[in-house]
């Protein structure tokens, strides 16, 4: 797999940045490979959509991939979701029912969310990662699985163990290949790229052209904090590309609740703007003028902004 | 209180975009614990403007001043 092909198949992970670099260059590597996979990163990083891809590449691919999110369910059903149950293990078990892993069988299974995972269903699944075998609950038969694992954890795992929420010894069975997805704040040259991919990828889901961004909007998306990461940054085009009438998308297009919190020195979009996609609609673009220096900022305001002159061009691949 | 000056440190944080793109959000008058605004500009005549800047700059109004009742757009 090369990293054009991973950057086409999508967008979550789309990038040119150093760290988004190194995570494609750490996915190249380790394409051939059957071992554990942890993928550490803030919710809408994307977590699944890297796991997806890790599937897509390894010799398992023409095999299931089950993603579950171990955050979805209570204490008890999450076992039988897994591992499945037999009829009348428990009420409403009204007949044999695999579990994930089963159905995973010869494919991968996700297992996202692995931080909820209460410390009693820990040693279960250290278990099965163990000896690559399941038990269906209320079931006596031993059913070996061929299922590579691949955990999501929104959580520093590590900090866990620390603190005793999670197994030191499935910590180390699951952290075989780490691999630590970046937030969207930390990535910033990035966002151009990503607006213009999600703006594109919605218009011409509704059948339109694809109009021109508006400068004013173009700083907008760089100076918010993108506390929702990547699939905030997404919701985001896909209302411009629902509500924008006008031809160009301006301001009046975007979430206000953005605007609102995007406030602060400007940043220097000339470096950062792709080449190819030169500024349109420059009559109305005139560079924003930063809020007065005392002007109250939004109470969850999160933004993390560089220094001045941080944001630099990647070089093209 | 409402007062015109804790309104506009809201509006100000939005108007520099506006202004960028031709437009402004511009306070008529304040009536109450309500205020009067007026868009101006290319998304003026915007209804999906209207709705994102009504509901947004409604909202942060509210969070800056917990008294403070209805943004109207004019």
């Amino acid at each position: 797999m090369t990293t054009s092909t991973l950057a086409t198949m999508d967008s979550v992970v789309v990038g040119r940045s150093a760290r988004m670099r190194a995570v494609f260059e750490f996915l190249r590597v380790i394409g051939n490979s059957d071992s554990t996979v942890l993928v550490t990163g803030e919710s809408g990083t994307g977590k699944e959509v890297t796991a997806t891809l890790i599937h897509q590449s390894s010799r398992r691919k023409h095999h299931p991939f089950v993603a579950v999110s171990c955050a979805l369910f209570s204490e008890t059903l999450i076992e039988s979701e897994l591992f499945g149950h037999e009829r009348g293990a428990f009420t409403g078990a009204i007949k044999d029912r695999p579990g994930r892993f089963e159905l995973a069988d010869g494919g991968t299974i996700f297992l996202d969310d692995i931080d909820d995972v209460p410390l009693s269903m820990q040693v279960k699944l250290l278990r099965v990662l163990q000896n690559r075998t399941i038990e269906r609950l209320g079931g006596t038969r031993t059913v070996p699985v061929n299922v590579r694992v691949i955990a999501g954890s929104k959580r520093d795992l590590k900090q866990m163990v620390v603190d005793g929420k999670f197994r030191e010894d499935l910590f180390y069975r699951l952290n075989v290949l780490p691999i630590a997805l970046p937030p969207l704040r930390e990535r910033r040259e990035d966002i151009p790229m990503l607006m213009d991919h999600f703006i594109e990828r919605y218009f011409r889901r509704r059948g339109e052209d694809v109009p021109p961004v508006s400068e004013a909007v173009k700083q907008a998306f760089l100076r918010y904090g993108w506390p929702g990461n990547v699939r905030e940054l997404e919701n985001a085009c896909e209302r411009i590309a629902q509500t924008c009438t006008c031809g160009t998308v301006r301001i009046g297009c975007m979430s206000a609740s953005i605007l609102l919190r995007a406030g602060g020195p400007p940043p220097d979009l000339s470096a950062v703007a792709p080449a190819s996609a030169p500024a349109r609609d420059t009559a109305h673009a005139p560079t924003p003028t930063p809020p007065p220096a005392g002007a109250p900022r939004a109470p969850r305001d999160t933004t993390r902004r560089p220094p001045p002159g941080t944001l630099q061009p990647a070089p093209a691949r | 209180m409402i007062t015109k000056e804790r309104v506009e440190s809201v509006l100000a944080r939005v108007r520099p975009f506006m202004q960028a793109d031709g437009g402004d959000i511009e306070l008529l008058e304040i009536e109450g614990n309500s205020a009067d605004v007026r868009l101006t500009g290319m998304c003026a005549g915007c209804p999906s403007a209207h709705m994102t800047l009504y509901l947004g700059v409604e909202t942060a109004l509210r969070e800056e001043m917990p008294e403070f009742e209805t943004l109207r757009l004019r």
